[in-house]
């Protein structure tokens, strides 16, 4: 009997000490297939470093987007969460509320990613966010329905307008949106913002450091208005998330939608090779190419309680293989410099993004959190009321005073 | 038996303290914020005095989730309360199937506000949406309207889906009231020459005041919180719209880390809902001992 108890003895000391150490990851990656991938991967993790046990808990987006707040700052964070980089990041980097993540590189954060993506990654000289993958925003569309009606893919605003005049006449609504969260409309106005101003105006009006009632602003709705006043947008796209106003694509109902390259995750097997892309018509020739390529990828909680755990997760997620194997599956780009584009249609958006002037990663990720709603409200509120532009402006310009103060 | 005087306390103690705890403390908490400019992300935050309540005078959203809630009030009470009691005199007549019609009427009771709101989502979707679809196959499709993303209507929408809920409460609460209403006075009444509607309005009436003063008090504050609905339907959009004040307070303290702001929302919203019960109650309850 006491032989028994001290081989039990034995056994637990040994199971505490060689016992499996959780990491536990809170994921927003909830669309079907990103969060079938990340399974898999963290499979293979586990198999291969056995004496982890990887806990995911997966949240709704828009979910996420509001409890991430509250893990922060409790004092049970999880080890690692998925997040987005630039100032969505940095807020909470500045806040203190995340864990530096420079040791994990071996030979710098250089030697993985491209250096243009230090900045949206770090925060005072120091690297809070591992970038996983990064897409591209352009317009999509239904090559069938362009062939039906013999229209090419539109490089110039003018043509742009003549397309979708095509479409409304064919009874096809030309532009899909769904703006019930808001943001998709963002997209919008980012393209016109950076075609018609350009990139350094973007950034300084994200920083809050141009007023809303610019009259250079004024000129992107004016813009914006020509597709508004004539119809081309989905009717009531208020009432619809952007998943139930891509299934007007999908129908093959609606022609085109600017989204981001993750459209592909949640489209039908059968309308997936039918759908391409083109890059956002040009408005003025003087104005270089800028693009939204955000970044996603993962951050340590300052709170965490396994950082060394998480490390050696990341260490995993950053390295060749992982971000292959996630980039290849979801047709994304790998942030890892060494990966190559995974299938034509990601060499596309790569030679696309690479022929730009510039990239930006998206209005509610380089502007406060705070502006980002109020704005992105302005700009739904302007889809369904144009004629309350003024009203609009003045407003936003209001909150950009009081929040950038 | 003066001995036995602390029993109830002794049995009261546990429970009070949770509340003292989890309900009255975190109440003076909110009021503590709203006195300052945290972000709900930052260890540290500034006094900041009245400015959040300044702010809030000055907030077009705001005073348009203050205007909605009203128009949530006048629905709750006197739409769903007269409704829940026309249904319930219907009902409280013996007829072959009026349990199944009691049940009915009652089911989405059982039902919580998220499911509420997402069953009645796919109802008012503008173009596959079951309403729609129906004022279009009678013919009648100028009835047909954009239920969620038109400004003007959003929030009647919204009360509508509520009211399918809320209707069936206060129906419940008739109907256990109409069980206590005594028959022999009715009949009483009835030999006495009163016609159907003295017989309801003056004696059925009266003794349905309990019901009445917990139909109205719940009703006065589902309105006054109303939230999930919101939530889940629009999240108070288009841009605000439909926004009550729970909702663009959670949207405050969650969406934009204006936990402070929040925080003074709240306060208001608290003080409206408790000034409002405070004085029905009072006023019910004193009519209620003039009358004994």
């Amino acid at each position: 009997m006491r032989k028994f108890a001290v081989v039990l003895m034995v056994l637990l000391f040994v199971a505490v000490v060689w016992g499996k150490q959780t990491v536990v990851v809170n994921s927003y990656m909830s669309d079907p297939a990103p969060k079938q991938v990340f399974a898999e991967l963290v499979q293979i993790f586990e198999e291969r470093y056995p004496d982890y046990d990887i806990v995911v808990n997966t949240f709704a987006h828009e979910d996420f987007k509001t409890l991430l707040r509250t893990w922060l700052n409790s004092p049970n964070a999880p080890d690692v969460v998925t997040w987005f980089a630039g100032e969505r990041m940095r807020y909470f980097a500045s806040k203190g509320l995340l864990a530096p993540i420079d040791d994990i590189f071996d030979g710098g954060f250089d030697a993985y990613f491209p250096k243009a993506f230090f900045s949206s990654c770090s925060y005072d000289g120091k690297v809070y966010f591992l970038p996983q993958s990064w897409y591209w925003w352009g317009v999509y569309y239904r090559k069938s329905i362009f062939e039906k009606y013999g229209i090419k893919p539109p490089t110039t605003w003018k043509q742009f307008l003549d397309v979708c005049e095509t479409l409304k006449k064919n009874g096809i609504i030309p532009i899909t949106i769904g703006t019930k969260y808001l943001w998709t409309a963002a997209g919008w106005f980012d393209y016109l913002n950076m075609r018609v101003n350009g990139i350094e105006f973007h950034t300084k009006l994200t920083a809050g450091e141009i007023p809303y009632t610019d009259p250079r602003v004024k000129k992107v709705f004016e813009y914006w208005k020509q597709l508004v006043d004539r119809g081309y947008f989905l009717e009531n796209h208020t009432a619809y998330s952007w998943q139930e106003a891509a299934t007007f694509l999908f129908r093959g109902e609606a022609a085109m939608y600017l989204m981001g390259q993750f459209i592909k995750d949640v489209a039908p097997e059968d309308v997936k090779n039918d759908l391409d892309f083109f890059r956002f018509p040009i408005i003025d020739g003087t104005v270089g190419l800028y693009e939204d390529t955000p970044i996603d990828g993962f951050m340590i909680p300052a709170r965490a309680k396994n950082k060394e755990g998480a490390k050696v997760f990341l260490k995993f997620i950053a390295s060749e293989f992982a971000q292959e194997y996630f980039a290849k599956k979801l047709g994304r780009l790998a942030a890892n410099k060494n990966v190559a584009p995974p299938d034509p249609h990601a060499e596309k958006g790569l030679q696309m993004i690479l022929d730009s002037d510039g990239v930006m990663q998206f209005y509610d990720r380089d502007t406060n959190p705070e502006m980002a709603t109020v704005g992105m409200n302005g700009f739904v509120q302007f889809m369904v009321t144009p004629g309350m532009l003024d009203q609009i402006l003045e407003n936003l310009e209001k909150e950009r005073v009081r929040i950038f103060k | 038996m003066k001995s036995k005087t602390w029993v109830p306390y002794a049995f009261l103690a546990l429970p009070l303290t949770m509340y003292a705890i989890w309900v009255i403390f975190p109440i003076f908490q909110t009021f503590v914020l709203s006195f300052t400019n945290w972000d709900g992300v930052s260890p540290k935050f500034d006094l900041i005095g009245f400015e959040n309540y300044k702010r809030l005078f000055s907030d077009p959203y705001f005073k348009l989730s203050l205007n909605n809630n009203v128009k949530w009030l006048l629905a709750f009470v006197f739409g769903n309360i007269p409704l829940g009691l026309g249904i319930a005199l219907l009902l409280d007549q013996k007829f072959k199937g009026d349990r199944i019609y009691k049940t009915l009427v009652f089911l989405p009771m059982t039902l919580s506000f998220v499911v509420i709101g997402q069953i009645w989502s796919w109802m008012l979707e503008p173009r596959y949406g079951a309403i729609n679809s129906f004022f279009r196959a009678i013919g009648l499709s100028t009835f047909a309207k954009p239920w969620l993303s038109d400004p003007k209507i959003v929030t009647y929408a919204l009360i509508a889906a509520a009211s399918w809920r809320q209707i069936a409460y206060a129906m419940v609460l008739f109907l256990a009231g109409l069980k206590n209403v005594p028959r022999e006075l009715v009949e009483a009444a009835y030999v006495d020459g009163a016609n159907k509607w003295e017989r309801f309005w003056y004696v059925i009436l009266p003794m349905l005041r309990p019901a009445t003063i917990i139909a109205v008090t719940v009703n006065v504050i589902d309105s006054l919180r109303a939230f999930d609905i919101v939530y889940v339907l629009t999240r108070g959009g288009p841009f605000y719209s439909s926004s009550v004040l729970a909702n663009y307070m959670y949207i405050q303290s969650f969406h934009n880390y204006n936990m402070g702001y929040g925080a003074s929302i709240a306060v208001i919203q608290f003080l409206i809902t408790f000034g409002f019960i405070l004085v029905y109650l009072l006023t019910a309850l004193r009519r209620e001992e003039s009358t004994v």
